[in-house]
């Protein structure tokens, strides 16, 4: 039992100082020292990643699974384009409002027929993969906005970009509300033990609309950014993104069964994930060298939550305990 | 308590189960709809479009019979099956040079075990399913660039060639997915691990009170999940004659989607192989028909995605009490 | 102030035309803290049900403070100041002290204020005597008696006029329930009416004022404390002493064939048990709720994966920290968690029946269809249970039913030796009781150890031949069947120092 609250803190704490660590040393192995370069390119993968583990990782808070995030991302990315090629202000507007909406039908769903996440999140997925599909005819739309293009990317302060300040923005304002309100303790009750937050008199069924609301949104605005940056949107971007972001999520001390993760917690979770990406870019490793340190962090993360392998560890602590106490 | 007090009575029980299902009055209406929007598209109804329709639900299908099993054995789904279906691809590509049969045993072998591990991690820990495939599949793909280094593995000889027949018109991974259906099927219904997986899947708690194997229950789901896999994957070999890291694209979703069309609830303890492959075949057959009507991907993919939103609603809003 | 503030006026309800409660009334004063005994399905939990807005009564009403109360729901309650201090915990493990406190408070303020909930919070723990508790803490980190002091504390918190309290106590330790009292003292003193409903009578003796007793759903007696002793409530709580279902049959002599337990401890829960069970024989564990009767069972069934001890069962040792081992072994195990550890409700009664024997019926992996179809008729006669229901879900069987089918799964088997039951008629009708006793006396005569735990004392006295009271982890004492039940009743709720 006490495992969980180490468990919460400790998790990201400790991936984010591994993987800085390890950042940090990297010159060692290369023989180059580090630029502020290879930071700004750490927060530009942040920012690819991080709204999406944002949106992951809340749903996760509260026991449930969006695994629509990805097709959020797509469609968010695909009509911010086409929306915002004389105004980036008004595509990102009209992509996040698709998000929220998208997100806001799913929540219904969810809540009030209480249908399981997964399954439904996972034909919204599909659903959204063919609306992405059938917007852009398939093929890949290049956004003609030269400017906005630009300017999301500009360096700020040597190390950032509007881009990955606004991500890191999103992570404040979602770290102050939970943090500042009684939603936090809310979202948490819900995954934690629904049964009790119902008698507790948590109106459990809006929140979980408004969480899916959030993630929605949350997942557009991570695509729209996305394509402005590349001056592109892909109908497709397969489940890569998605899997990273419940890698970042999950070492930002989330877990699956809910009731546990802070906001801060899944901001380091996804700062670790991508400075683990820059470390194997800045080293020359192989490119699938970071799916495996993904596997091999997360396998640690299975181990920690699996009631049966605790179990069986007390099995084995009560047989070679003497008889005779 | 409530419920145990108040158990509806027996008469207005067999009332509500003489009543047709609202799955079956779905399924009528969906028919209904379907059928003659069906008939009436230009070379539906033609030997060559129903051959192309068993061919396209051939390889997703295999693998969702096996998806079936792991579903029901409880809320279990694995985000590693087009890495496992890849790497599968690749060991027997490069093992064609000791001969086709020991190039797809060494196939299958490697299937089940990779799948196998991942099923007593769920059976025996209690690890959660989802997290643990998502790092199997990052080892799985991650690993399978490392030995091929990056580059497409070809066939080491020929002697595949033979996978690709097409007796009486049909590829052989048809026969294939008719064989295995009706081989889950049996297990389930006849088998004693499979009808305990079914006891599992529904009640956990109450399977592991009661003594019940469900380590050794969960393994054996996992290991036939894996052998589909890997039947999939030599296919899938066969017909490109050479594997790159994404052959399998979007296997994994699409077999979760063909067994939740199939009316398995993500719940457990419910579902069926040959309804699997009904669901697979609807998938098939409604892309099918879009295809003939003019409509893109896109539309296809957005139509199968709104179809297994309604089905997962419908067999909740039945299964609920 | 006129009246009292609660008035329970004629309420009744009945479960499937069984009654539960018939016609109880009562009333509670402002600053009155009055007691609710009674035994088990005495119909204090159903009264306590509709006090706090769970459940509508058939009949009567509610007063509170002269107006009449429709208690439509929880929130409702809540509202009009009805806070109820359940048995089933309603502190959720993953949040911290403080969020527990004003989780789901219509009170609190959507931004937080969190110095001032700190204090409040401070406040309240230290009312609990709880000054060890940081409010920061995660309440997964509490023990059991810490979280239902904090669940109290949050109760207390709201500004209620009404605390229902329904066995705060139970699973508490000595020290802990003292600080219970001294809140209860305090908030009765500050003018709310306190109902308390526990079976520690000597407790309900000490605190309460007024004590009420309730026997088979009637108002036995309203008395102010003061003119009781335990001895006075245990009578007026037993009223006849229950017929006992005798067996004829002597106990099986072999010893080879009973189940010997030694020292079996499991951390936390059950101090010491030791026990050699006879094959012929029923055993009954009297223990109210945290006695570690249940915690007996259950690590004999493999659930208790820190158990410590040894079992043998037919001269084998028994592999009794999994649930598979235990089962191969050849013991059943019956759990009081019918819904969620006992019965596959979406499967037909004939799938129940055979659910852990289907390894059994068939050669090699495979199940054989008739003998199945054999088996399960046969057992669904040998239980009593109506041959027409064999394809309907178990969900839609009545209760007794239901109980019926979880034990006759374990019932005819060659292998299976001992019947554990945590519990064996929780939420049966009479009827069913009286045939599910049967059953477990019929089970005994064919040759099982049959090992019971009960919080019921109709059941311990009609069942067992042989019953160990048990409190605080271990046994009290050891009585042969037909013991009285002063005695029995006074070791489970007070132990023997206290006589």
């Amino acid at each position: 039992m006490r495992a969980a609250i180490r468990q919460e803190r400790l998790v990201p704490a400790a991936a984010l100082l591994l993987v800085v660590v390890a950042f940090v040393l990297t010159p060692l192995g290369t023989g180059s020292p580090l630029t502020t370069f290879d930071v700004y390119n750490a927060l530009q993968g942040f920012a690819q990643i991080g709204l999406l583990a944002l949106a992951v990782g809340l749903t996760m808070i509260a026991g449930e699974f969006d695994l629509s995030v990805v097709g959020t991302y797509a469609v968010g990315g695909m009509i911010a384009v086409q929306a915002g090629q004389s105004s980036a202000v008004l595509g990102l507007l009209v992509a996040v409002a698709v998000g929220a909406a998208v997100g806001a039908v799913q929540g219904a769903l969810i809540a009030w027929l209480r249908v399981p996440s997964v399954p439904v999140t996972l034909a919204a997925y599909i659903a959204l993969l063919g609306l992405a599909y059938a917007i852009s005819g398939g093929l890949s739309v290049t956004f003609t906005n030269r400017d906005a293009t630009l300017w999301v990317d500009q360096t700020v302060a040597g190390v950032f970009s509007p881009r990955s300040l606004l991500t890191l923005a999103a992570f404040v304002l979602v770290a102050v509300v939970l943090g500042g309100t009684r939603l936090g303790a809310e979202l948490r009750a819900i995954g934690g033990d629904r049964r009790a937050s119902r008698v507790a008199g948590v109106r459990v069924e809006r929140k979980l609309v408004l969480l899916f609301t959030t993630s929605g949104t949350l997942a557009a605005l991570g695509g729209a950014l996305l394509s402005f940056s590349f001056a592109s949107a892909n109908p497709d971007p397969g489940l890569r993104p998605l899997l990273i972001a419940a890698v970042a999520a999950l070492l930002g001390g989330a877990s699956l069964a809910g009731g546990r993760g802070t906001a801060t917690g899944l901001l380091a979770g996804a700062l670790s994930v991508a400075l683990l990406a820059q470390i194997v870019a800045v080293a020359y490793l192989p490119d699938y060298s970071t799916q495996l340190f993904y596997a091999a962090l997360l396998a640690v993360v299975v181990a920690i939550d699996s009631p049966g392998l605790r179990r069986a560890l007390e099995r084995v602590r009560a047989r070679t305990r003497p008889v005779e106490a | 308590m409530m419920s145990l007090l108040t158990a509806p009575p027996a008469a207005a029980v067999r009332a509500r189960r003489a009543r047709p299902g609202r799955l079956a009055v779905a399924l009528a209406v969906l028919v209904v709809v379907l059928l003659p929007v069906a008939v009436t598209t230009e070379r539906f109804l033609t030997l060559g479009n129903a051959r192309a329709i068993l061919a396209s639900a051939a390889l997703v299908g295999i693998t969702a019979i096996g998806a079936t099993l792991v579903m029901i054995a409880g809320s279990a789904v694995s985000m590693a099956a087009s890495q496992t279906a890849t790497v599968v691809a690749m060991v027997f590509l490069a093992t064609l040079d000791r001969g086709l049969t020991v190039a797809t045993l060494l196939a299958l072998l490697t299937g089940v075990v990779v799948t196998a591990v991942q099923g007593l991690a769920v059976g025996y820990w209690e690890a959660n399913p989802i997290v643990l495939t998502i790092a199997a599949g990052f080892a799985i793909g991650g690993g399978a660039i490392w030995f091929s280094g990056g580059t497409p593995v070809s066939a080491a000889a020929g002697g595949y060639e033979i996978l690709n027949a097409t007796p009486l018109g049909l590829p052989l991974a048809v026969y294939v997915l008719l064989v295995l259906a009706v081989l889950a099927e049996w297990i389930l219904r006849r088998t004693t691990a499979g009808r305990q997986l079914y006891l599992v899947g529904e009640n956990r708690a109450a399977a592991r009170a009661a003594g019940l194997p469900v380590g050794r229950v969960t393994v054996v789901a996992w290991a036939f999940f894996g052998l589909c896999l890997a039947v999939t994957g030599v296919f899938l070999a066969s017909f490109n004659t050479s594997a790159t890291t994404n052959l399998a694209g979007t296997l994994t979703l699409d077999a979760i989607a063909a067994v939740l069309v199939g009316g398995t609830a993500i719940a457990g303890g419910k579902g069926s192989a040959l309804r699997t492959l009904g669901g697979a075949l609807l998938i098939s057959v409604i892309s099918d028909v879009l295809l003939l009507r003019g409509y893109e991907t896109g539309v296809q993919i957005l139509v199968k995605g709104l179809l297994v939103l309604a089905v997962v609603v419908l067999v909740h809003l039945r299964g609920r009490r | 102030m006129s009246g009292p503030l609660v008035v329970v006026d004629a309420l009744a309800r009945s479960f499937a035309g069984v009654p539960a409660v018939r016609e109880v009334s009562f009333t509670v004063g402002a600053g009155e803290i009055h007691a609710l005994c009674g035994h088990n399905g005495a119909g204090k939990s159903t009264v306590v049900r509709m006090l706090s807005g769970q459940l509508a009564p058939d009949a009567g009403r509610i007063v509170l403070d002269g107006e009449a109360a429709d208690l439509r729901s929880r929130q409702v309650a809540q509202r009009l100041g009805v806070a109820l201090v359940d048995q089933e915990l309603s502190v959720v493990p993953a949040l911290t002290v403080l969020e527990n406190m004003t989780l789901g408070d219509i009170d609190a303020p959507l931004v937080t204020r969190r110095r001032a909930a700190v204090r409040r919070c401070r406040e309240l723990l230290d009312e609990m005597g709880l000054d060890r508790l940081r409010p920061g803490q995660l309440v997964a980190t509490l023990s059991m008696g810490e979280r239902q002091l904090v669940e109290i504390a949050k109760a207390l918190s709201q500004r209620a006029r009404v605390v229902i309290l329904d066995e705060p106590t139970a699973t508490l330790s000595e020290a802990e329930s003292r600080r219970v009292f001294a809140a209860v003292r305090r908030v009765a003193a500050r003018g709310c009416a306190v109902i308390f409903v526990s079976h520690r009578l000597p407790e309900v003796l000490e605190l309460c004022d007024t004590v009420t007793v309730l026997r088979d759903g009637r108002r036995v007696v309203t008395a102010p404390a003061a003119d009781l002793t335990v001895d006075r409530l245990i009578v007026h709580m037993l009223g006849e002493t229950p017929h006992r279902l005798e067996t004829s049959r002597r106990p099986d002599p072999d010893l080879t064939h009973a189940l010997r337990i030694e020292h079996l401890r499991v951390p936390g829960r059950l101090a010491d048990f030791t026990l050699t069970a006879r094959a012929g024989r029923i055993y009954a564990l009297a223990g109210q709720l945290g006695s570690g009767a249940s915690d007996v069972l259950r690590a004999l069934a493999g659930l208790h994966a820190r158990a410590t001890g040894s079992v043998q069962l037919r001269d084998r040792a028994v592999a009794f920290r999994s649930p598979v081992g235990a089962a191969r072994a050849g013991i059943a195990f019956v759990s009081n968690d019918r819904k969620g550890e006992g019965l596959f409700l979406d499967k037909p009664v004939a799938g129940n029946l055979v659910a852990t024997r289907l390894d059994r019926l068939g050669r090699g992996p495979l199940v054989a269809a008739g003998r199945e179809r054999r088996t399960a008729r046969s057992l669904a006669e040998l239980a009593g249970l109506p041959p027409d229901r064999l394809a309907d879900p178990v969900l839609t069987l009545s209760g007794g039913n239901q109980q019926k089918v979880f034990v006759g799964r374990s019932l005819g088997r060659p292998d299976v030796h001992v019947l554990l039951l945590d519990e064996p008629t929780r939420g049966v009708d009479i009827g069913g009781r009286a045939a599910i006793h049967r059953l477990l006396r019929d089970a005994a005569e064919a040759g099982l150890v049959v090992v019971f735990a009960s919080t019921e004392l109709e059941e311990l006295l009609e069942l067992g031949d042989v019953i160990l009271t048990m409190r605080d982890g271990r046994v009290v004492d050891t009585y042969p069947g037909g013991a009285d039940g002063a005695v029995l009743m006074r070791d489970m709720t007070e132990g023997k120092d206290a006589a």
